[in-house]
């Protein structure tokens, strides 16, 4: 049974900037924790420029350890804004109305949080401008063959555009709250909205800014993880990188713990800010769905990756197969890795009473993160650790405190970020869903009544 | 909620200006399934003479042996062709109508009748079982074959199972789909006549009962998902053991991917084509822009993807600069199939992202078929490339990682190209057959839009509701 809010602009209005134009109780209490933990995290981040280096768990031969890991995981996880709002919004999936914009805050606020890994990960981080094109007192220019050269400039360029993507969403809104504030926030939002009126031409700029920016963002949405991948491939040097399907097998992968995250922040949507009335078990049934789809497309490119790294019949790559899958401690993780990213959550979604239940989708998806999380630590680690062929170069690896601390500091950041997010702006798209409002309408079909989109 | 249910035509989603009620639907669809044109004949033998040219010229490549691999490359690549192209075309029934698209309603049915071309593809992948050498040759194979472990000819034995299941699933697909419209035509058909029997025969008991709908409803979704799972098989298996392991140093993880995506991609061309001939020469003026539309953006973005999978596996072959991945890029690429390369790179990618960007030609409907034919021509070429290269590298041995010699460029000789004629002209042949015994529009998903669909006054529009049921 189909479920839908037909909830009036004005009831729009007041419930969805409730919570911006007022404190909800609990807000100070979470953000409170998560500034705690993100302040403990910077601190050890001072310890590590301090003391340097050392004082991870990184290593000869093992110099990408739990930074890199977190790189690519928040990196995957930002592409959860464009999968969901670009795609569903090219694709005129209704059901995206509600959770675009929270799915756009993930993408933005994942990709600083990647990019904090970097800082954390190079030791001199005031020598970043490295990689820029600057060679006045070096007389060198950046490698641009290189693709550490190549990550920047599609991280960089991703950002911009999602940046412009959320703002451009968020006109009407601010607006809205520009109609609706007092003060100084009235002013504030006077400003953003940029004489935003709501005329037929604003309207009309404002769709069609939002379906080009959709169709523009895609292929650097596809180009960022496909950089961020041949970071790996382009290497011969480390067994099990060297493989062509890692760029698509990146981006699927990234796709599943991006939803799979906007699933989770459906969940504490409706459970923080009571948003049950636009949130519906049907959102969740769709998305849910939806993910059975691309975990089953992710497992596809996975099973490839391995039958294709087992058919090489090369003694170091079965070596690295055996020792990421028979010895410990890899081989647990290994397990881990699979029960949570595909076996559990995907039965699960089958069925319907788990699908249209938040904390049934809440569940299943933190379950394929913490699979996605190490299966990028999976990927990275054990490579590098060379148990073949040589066994004076081998090496080992186990994350220091310092980088414990970094990693949790980054997912209490991305929290954090959200939370501000939407004490300023309105999480849910307001305009969105009054257009929904009116798109809507039901069909009879003999006893029963047919939900129905009125199509131009 | 909507008070009135008028249908007053507008020209969106198949929409025929006499289509109001089931019974004017029924009466003009199963007058065009009976009507016969005056050019069916002479197409039919024409289509006719293009198979016999194909079997005279199995029968010559037969007469030349199957050992040498080499002599095969042209039947491997045109089987390949068409395990892209017609057996893919089904996917646009399928897909769309798990993702509840109306607008495929018209042409579902002309995409499920080409699964009946698997049986082209079956009868053309006979020879090809001699072709192949057993695993006992020692190259790499996906069943890391062991003498007296594992069966010698696995590759064959499994493909052979995926290539019958897919033909025998593509054909409930058209049976199960079709099943309301064969008891249509029999309850129409004289009683002991010809049709009225075979009708009865094919419609089963099906009475059009609530319980008959819920079970064909059932039935075509999981056997449209087991048709899409097969032929994610088929191709993975094709591309790898018929295709793959024919090259040493060949080791490309995405590649049964890549295979799959051309699959899509031509998939989505043929049905354009097919609905561009439809609506042309046939009077199903009904197929109409937003068909060519839908399709026309799928096939845009698959252009895309098409350039992202080969760019993927390039650029690690290309950086990596290992010398065995050099001399794979040697073969395919940059040695003696180069032109093709070069083609197959414009047709497929480059002129697709140069015109389908623009909307008013994916709003056409010349446009989307100009374009699928540079689709289609594309990937035949692609194919001869990639399939004529591997089977004429002589030696497979998995002990040499690397081609010992890049063999020079593999002409066409005179069975090479009846058996391509036969190849392409026998799957039309079988289509057009079939046609007539197959309402070429279903017919009662025509009827089931009506139930679905209004147009109603909104504000100074009238604008169209379409209802999506659960």
């Amino acid at each position: 049974m189909q479920e839908y809010s037909y909830a009036s602009d004005k009831e729009i209005n007041k419930s969805l900037l409730k919570d911006v134009l007022g404190m909800p109780k609990w807000w100070l209490a979470a953000f409170g924790s998560l500034l705690l933990v993100w302040l403990t995290g910077m601190g050890a981040y001072g310890w590590e420029l301090n003391q340097g280096m050392g004082v991870t768990g990184v290593n000869r031969p093992v110099y990408w350890g739990f930074y890199i890991t977190n790189f690519v995981f928040w990196i995957g996880i930002s592409h959860a804004g464009i999968m969901v709002s670009a795609i569903l919004r090219l694709t005129q999936a209704e059901w995206r109305r509600p959770v675009t914009r929270a799915a756009e805050v993930l993408t933005l606020f994942s990709l600083i949080a990647a990019l904090t890994n970097i800082a954390f990960h190079v030791g001199r981080p005031w020598r970043l401008y490295w990689i820029g094109p600057y060679d006045f007192s070096r007389g060198i220019w950046p490698n641009i063959r290189s693709p550490f050269v190549w990550d920047p400039s599609a991280v960089g360029t991703y950002l911009i555009g999602s940046t412009l993507f959320v703002f451009i969403a968020l006109i009407p809104d601010l607006a809205a709250a520009r109609d609706r504030a007092t003060g100084f926030p009235r002013k504030i939002y006077a400003v953003l909205s940029l004489g935003f009126r709501g005329t037929p031409r604003q309207w009309k700029l404002q769709a069609v800014a939002g379906i080009l920016l959709s169709a523009l963002v895609l292929p650097v949405f596809v180009s960022v993880h496909s950089i961020v991948s041949w970071d790996f491939a382009v290497s011969i040097g480390v067994e099990g990188w060297h493989s062509t399907i890692f760029a698509p097998y990146f981006i699927i992968g990234a796709i599943h713990s991006g939803v799979s995250a906007v699933a989770m922040l459906m969940a504490l949507m409706v459970w923080l800010w009571k948003w049950d009335k636009y949130i519906t078990p049907d959102h969740f049934d769709s998305i849910g769905r939806l993910l059975i789809i691309v975990a089953t497309t992710w497992f596809f490119f996975f099973a490839l990756e391995w039958i294709f790294a087992l058919y090489t019949m090369e003694s170091a790559e079965i070596a690295l197969r055996e020792w990421q899958i028979f010895k410990n401690p890899m081989g647990p993780l290994f397990l881990v890795f699979m029960i949570t990213s595909y076996f559990i959550p995907v039965p699960a979604w089958l069925f319907k009473k788990v699908r249209r239940s938040p904390m049934g989708m809440f569940i299943t998806t933190i379950l394929v993160n913490v699979g996605m999380w190490l299966e990028r630590f999976l990927i990275i680690v054990p490579s590098l650790q060379r148990r073949s062929p040589l066994e004076f170069d081998w090496g080992s690896y186990a994350p220091s405190i310092v980088e414990i601390l970094l990693v949790t500091s980054t997912f209490a950041f991305v929290g954090m970020g959200v939370l501000l997010f939407a004490k300023v702006f309105p999480l849910v798209p307001i305009f969105d869903m009054k257009e929904g409002v009116r798109l809507r309408d039901e069909i009879q079909v003999g006893r029963r009544s047919v939900p129905a989109t009125i199509r131009e | 909620m909507s008070d009135h249910h008028n249908n007053q035509p507008l020209g969106f989603y198949a929409d025929n200006p006499e289509w109001t009620t089931p019974e004017s639907i029924n009466e003009e669809l199963v007058a065009r399934h009976e009507a016969k044109s005056k050019y069916f004949k002479p197409i039919l033998l024409a289509l006719g003479v293009g198979v016999i040219l194909g079997v005279i010229g199995l029968i010559l490549r037969l007469v030349d042996g199957v050992s040498d691999t080499s002599k095969w490359g042209y039947t491997a690549a045109v089987l390949a062709f068409l395990l892209t192209t017609a057996s893919a075309a089904p996917m646009v029934a399928i897909a769309p109508r798990i993702a509840k698209g109306h607008w495929r309603r018209i042409i579902s049915r002309p995409a499920e009748m080409w699964s009946a071309a698997g049986l082209i593809s079956l009868l053309l992948f006979i020879p090809m079982l001699w072709v192949l050498p057993s695993l006992e040759d020692g190259r790499r194979s996906l069943w890391f074959y062991h003498p007296g472990e594992v069966f010698a000819y696995s590759p064959h034995l499994w493909m052979t199972l995926s290539l019958v299941g897919l033909v025998i699933l593509g054909f409930a697909l058209l049976w199960i789909s079709a099943l309301p419209d064969f008891a249509l035509l029999r309850d129409r058909a004289e009683a002991g006549s010809k049709e009225r029997k075979r009708y009865t025969w094919l419609a089963r008991n099906w009475t059009g009962a609530t319980g008959d709908w819920i079970w064909q409803k059932h039935r075509l979704g999981i056997v449209g998902a087991l048709y899409f799972l097969m032929l994610i098989t088929v191709h993975f298996l094709f591309s790898v053991d018929f295709l793959m392991t024919l090259v040493p140093a060949w080791i490309d993880a995405l590649y049964p991917a890549t295979h799959a995506v051309h699959a899509l991609q031509a998939g989505a061309a043929t049905m354009i084509i097919t609905m561009f001939i439809l609506r042309r020469f046939c009077g199903y003026k009904e197929i109409g822009h937003d068909q060519f539309w839908g399709l026309g953006k799928l096939m845009f973005a698959l252009s895309l993807m098409w350039f992202w999978f080969w760019m993927s596996s390039f650029m690690v072959y290309w950086y990596g600069k290992r010398p065995n991945e050099q001399q794979v890029l040697e073969l395919f690429v940059k040695g003696p199939y180069l032109p093709l390369f070069y083609a197959n790179f414009i047709l497929v990618f480059v002129v697709p992202l140069f015109t389908m960007i623009w909307n008013f030609l994916r709003r056409s409907i010349w446009g989307p078929t100009l374009i699928s034919v540079s689709v289609l021509i594309g990937i035949f070429f692609d194919r001869i490339r990639v399939y004529v290269a591997a089977y004429s590298v002589s030696d497979q041995s998995a002990e040499f990682h690397g081609i010992k010699t890049i063999p020079p460029t593999v002409y066409p000789d005179v069975a090479d190209v009846f058996i391509v004629i036969g190849a392409i002209t026998a799957p039309i042949l079988v289509y057009m057959l079939i046609s007539r015994v197959v309402p070429i529009i279903n017919i009662w998903e025509q009827k089931e839009l009506l139930l679905y669909k209004l147009h109603k006054k909104y504000h100074r529009a009238t604008v169209m509701v379409l209802g999506k049921p659960e």
